[in-house]
């Protein structure tokens, strides 16, 4: 169960990066992605930002829910009122997503099962993972306005506070 | 591994000759060299490039078969290479009534005609023994069958089909599939043979005919995705070695074709072609099972009433007949060939006379010239290619001609004149009896059968019927036969006369002549039919066709295991939602990545998939002009760069270009670049991954025993792998530029027009320039699996020979 978290800007720009793995049982909060999931993670979230674009307009909420999916990755996004993305990537077994690659065993559907009970990202649609995210996303955002309330920040700059680091690391090990 | 590996293949050959089966053995057991070897050898083999035409574009001026009327080839090698009846732009020539509609004109019309072709009727063929003698004394191996197949498969001029409610309309593009009599029943694949073979041994001995065959009727089934997948990966690879420098000229085609970057890769339509070829005969769905039967006898026959007599028998009760869940009512049609140049035109025409009393009007005398034809006689033409040949058949003659000695191309010569015959008879078969007799039977069968199911007392009845059976039906037990259900669930289907049969016939006809209303009402009516049955093949197979494609996958896939008519079906429902653009678009890139996450297509069809899904989200539109909402640039730009990263790991260079450009394109590499760090560097990875194996890795090891020009060409592919990290000016710098075109013309149709012109001049010596200009700098290798991009650029023997290995062939 690993989580790739960023922040993108107007200009699909990104201000902000976060590898993390669950906390929750008996998770280290260390992410286990695989080698090419440094950048096909970026590539998987950029995509998905077709899919913000047109779902923005026909959702008042700033939370959008789980709005799109690749293979075993699901991203959620949180809509800031000026167009900053939040887009939280999570994919319950890392080991089985094959990006570009032919698949050579069957996709092991019975075993995530079983550990679907207790994992989030197993069960992306389910309430309880949608009130997990809206829970970390609503706390992000509150750190995220007190950071760019800062008179230095400038739109789309690159967020490189290690206090906000430290924050959004304890809101995914609180709720994720 | 070697025996094993090319069993499938075996078998076009032991009925052919014994002598080419060890070579193939010879050809895949020796180390990766003795392959590099032959490299220089295959690429001038005229006759294995015709096969690989299909999608190796050839411009359409040189298209000289297709039409009739160009069709006199004056001399001998004019035809060889360039004789394609289906290179892309020869399949646009033959789009359907293209007045009909308007609306629709572009890069989609490809892929729906193709579909719409498709679903033709089959007619089935039965020559008497003498008959096929004459066929093959002309040179065509194949018989009748062989020299009928290409010329049914369009008929000339326009076909006028009536629908059910009396509104006719002409189709240009009409065809029929001639097939042997037992196609499509067997597998094709060796394996599977084994128990057919054990049944079949008794019943050969006493039929002379089917030893003789040429190719047996194995063969010409489809439906057998790993085939299909090694054939389109032999076309792959074909083109990528034909993309060698040593063919330039011939690849300056594709810079000028400048194709539409939406069109489908021809690779593409090859597999959706095979995909739909050869459809094998099934009891749950009546597309392939023969609408008509030709039985043929030629004036050599000494007693040809009595043959006739004898070939109409077989195919009702003998050898020839059909299993019992194929409807036998069909139209018999009766053939005399008569030989022109050795028999009597009088007698022959005497004894059509006595045919067609006997017969009535369903009878044709078919006048064929008995000799040998030689491409320098006067009038001859090649015999044009089939476009619906089979996986296993066109693998089976890319084998026999890879290893033949004979460099010439072997397509056999007919006469202008038997075309002209053979045209004329296939035209007047279609339009006088086999359309006619096709909307008289669909009419009766709507009239008799499905008009009561429609409407409201239609509705009762179905219940009435499920109701009656003692009070409850929900018995979890599946009904056996009897028991209100027409379904005999021990076997497996339904007799043929019962009213589910004939309405699954009924609608498959309304597909083949192209009724697409009727069809579909009728599809539907049967879903609920076959549910209640619990017919689950049955089922599937309607909604398939009734394009419920959720409930038709989940049934191909769980219930029944069939996923070759899973992924047909999803692969069919992707494209017809591809046309429709707007938010099909969506769902048909959707439907395509379950396929993939399913695995039920191989790593070639995978890799295809992505490039489609990529396509429908390129051709996604803004909602309106100006807005960037509701486009999917970025998504396109993904599957591409999958797409990319994917071809790349199989070693087909020319695709992974072609993808990486498009994916340039839409991230707006060069001019913007990409904000995230690790999506640019793994781009420009790609684009030094693409062009460090431009010039095809495959030459690599085998520097040695080639020729010298291809000795001096792997040494500057080598000097250039290490390198070009330090060329980060991307595709406009001019080293690219120069390398890109003194090697590869055809490869950057989109930069080209950047590049300046008079590059050839500056490219003289190529060991003389690039080694200087690109002294030292980082191994590539390294650099690119760095970005995690797996791409095994200096070693790729190896790699290249791990498909054939599979069992596929």
């Amino acid at each position: 169960m690993s989580y790739y978290f960023t922040i993108i800007g107007t200009r699909d720009n990104p201000l902000f990066e976060l590898d993390f793995g669950t906390s929750k049982v008996g998770g280290d909060g260390v992410a286990r992605f695989r080698e090419e999931a440094k950048y096909m993670n970026q590539f998987i979230v950029h995509a998905a930002l077709d899919v913000v674009e047109e779902v923005q307009w026909t959702n008042k909420e700033m939370y959008l829910k789980r709005i799109d999916s690749f293979q075993n990755n699901h991203v959620h996004c949180f809509l800031t009122g000026g167009n900053v993305k939040f887009m939280l990537l999570m994919n319950p077994d890392p080991t089985a997503t094959t990006y570009s690659a032919y698949p050579t065993s069957q996709p092991s559907r019975p075993s995530t099962a079983r550990q679907s009970t207790t994992l989030l990202a197993a069960s992306p649609n389910s309430q309880a993972t949608e009130e997990a995210v809206r829970a970390f996303m609503l706390e992000v955002y509150e750190n995220w306005v007190k950071c760019i309330m800062n008179p230095f920040y400038q739109v789309n700059q690159v967020v490189t506070s290690p206090v906000f680091r430290n924050r959004v690391a304890t809101a995914a090990k609180k709720y994720l | 591994m070697t025996s094993t590996l090319d069993d499938p293949l075996q078998s076009p050959q032991d009925s052919d000759s014994e002598q080419s089966i060890a070579v193939p053995k010879r050809r895949h057991g020796k180390s990766p060299l003795a392959s590099v070897a032959n490299l220089p050898y295959r690429r001038s083999n005229a006759s294995l490039s015709t096969l690989f035409a299909s999608t190796t574009s050839l411009p359409s001026s040189q298209n000289n078969t297709a039409s009739p009327s160009e069709s006199q080839v004056g001399t001998p090698t004019a035809g060889t290479v360039n004789g394609s009846v289906f290179s892309p732009a020869g399949s646009t020539l033959r789009s359907p009534s293209p007045a009909a509609h308007p609306a629709q004109l572009g890069a989609n019309t490809e892929t729906r005609d193709l579909i719409l072709r498709a679903y033709s009727p089959h007619v089935s063929l039965l020559a008497s023994q003498d008959t096929e003698e004459l066929i093959r004394h002309k040179g065509i191996n194949g018989g009748l069958l062989e020299i009928l197949r290409p010329f049914g498969e369009r008929v000339q001029g326009k076909v006028t089909i009536r629908d059910s409610s009396g509104v006719s309309r002409s189709w240009e593009d009409y065809g029929i599939r001639f097939t042997g009599v037992k196609d499509g029943l067997e597998s094709p694949r060796a394996a599977d043979r084994q128990s057919i073979d054990s049944v079949g041994s008794g019943k050969r001995n006493g039929q002379r005919s089917s030893m003789l065959e040429y190719k047996p009727a194995r063969l010409r089934s489809g439906g057998d995705v790993p085939q299909i997948e090694d054939l389109v990966e032999r076309h792959l690879t074909f083109a990528e070695e034909q993309s060698g420098p040593i063919e330039a000229d011939y690849l300056n085609h594709k810079d000028t074709e400048s194709r539409e970057s939406n069109a489908p890769s021809p690779f593409y339509l090859l597999y959706l072609r095979r995909l739909l070829s050869g459809l094998p005969m099934v009891p749950s769905e009546t597309l392939s099972h023969p609408v008509a039967t030709v039985i043929a006898i030629s004036s050599r026959s000494a007693n040809p009433i009595e043959e006739l007599r004898n070939l109409f028998h077989s195919s009702n009760q003998g050898e020839h007949r059909l299993p019992q869940w194929v409807h036998n009512e069909f139209l018999r049609y009766y053939v005399l060939v008569h030989d022109e140049d050795y028999d009597d035109i009088t007698t022959s025409m005497n004894l059509f006379d006595q045919m067609k009393r006997h017969f009535g009007l369903h009878c044709h005398l078919l006048r064929l010239r008995s000799t040998q034809c030689v491409p320098s006689d006067d009038g001859a033409i090649k015999l044009p290619h089939c476009e619906w040949t089979s996986a296993a058949e066109e693998l089976a003659e890319i084998v026999r001609r890879e290893t033949s000695e004979d460099d010439e191309d072997s397509t056999p010569c007919i006469f202008d004149s038997d075309a002209n015959a053979i045209r004329a008879f296939v035209r007047e078969m279609v339009t006088q009896s086999i359309v006619p007799s096709m909307e008289r039977a669909s009419a009766t069968w709507n009239d008799q059968v499905a008009s009561r199911r429609r409407g409201l007392s239609g509705r009762f009845m179905s219940l009435s019927k499920r109701f009656t059976t003692f009070g409850g039906r929900n018995t979890s037990v599946p009904a056996l036969a009897g028991g209100g259900s027409n379904y005999d669930s021990l076997q497996g289907f339904y007799r043929p006369d019962a009213p589910e049969a004939i309405m699954r016939k009924l609608a498959d006809y309304g597909m083949m002549l192209r009724d697409y209303k009727l069809a579909h009402s009728t599809y539907e009516i049967l879903c609920q039919d076959f549910k209640n049955d619990k017919a689950w093949r049955y089922y599937a197979g309607a909604n398939e066709m009734a394009a419920y494609l959720e409930t038709a996958y989940y049934s191909y896939l769980s219930r029944v295991g069939a996923p070759y008519n899973a992924l047909r079906t999803l692969v069919l429902g992707a494209e017809l939602l591809k046309m429709r653009i707007g938010s099909a678009l969506d769902d048909a890139a959707r439907w395509s990545s379950r396929l993939l996450e399913d695995r039920v297509v191989g790593p070639v069809g995978h890799v295809l998939l992505m490039e489609r899904i990529a396509a429908c989200f390129t051709e996604r539109k803004g909602i309106a002009t100006g807005l960037t909402e509701g486009e999917r640039k970025r998504k396109a730009g993904f599957w591409n760069m999958l797409a990319t990263e994917a071809w790349l790991r199989t070693e087909k260079t020319s695709q992974a270009e072609r993808c990486l450009r498009e994916a340039e394109q839409l991230y707006r590499l060069e001019e913007q670049g990409v904000e995230f760090d690790g999506m640019h560097r793994s781009l420009r990875a790609l684009q030094e991954a693409v062009k460090a194996n431009r010039n095809g890795p495959q030459h690599f090891d085998g520097a040695d025993l080639l020729g010298d020009d291809l000795e001096l060409q792997t040494q500057t592919v080598e000097t250039l792998q290490d390198p070009l990290q330090q060329d980060f000016g991307g595709p406009r710098s001019p080293l690219r530029a120069a390398f890109g075109h003194g090697h590869r013309k055809s490869l950057s149709a989109a930069i080209a027009p950047m590049q300046p012109p008079p590059i050839q001049t500056e490219f003289g010596d190529p060991l003389g320039v690039v080694p200087s200009a690109y002294q030292g700098g980082l191994d590539l290798n390294s650099a690119v699996s760095q970005h995690g991009v797996d791409v095994p650029a200096a070693s790729p023997i190896v790699e290249r020979k791990t498909p054939r290995e599979d069992g596929f062939e």
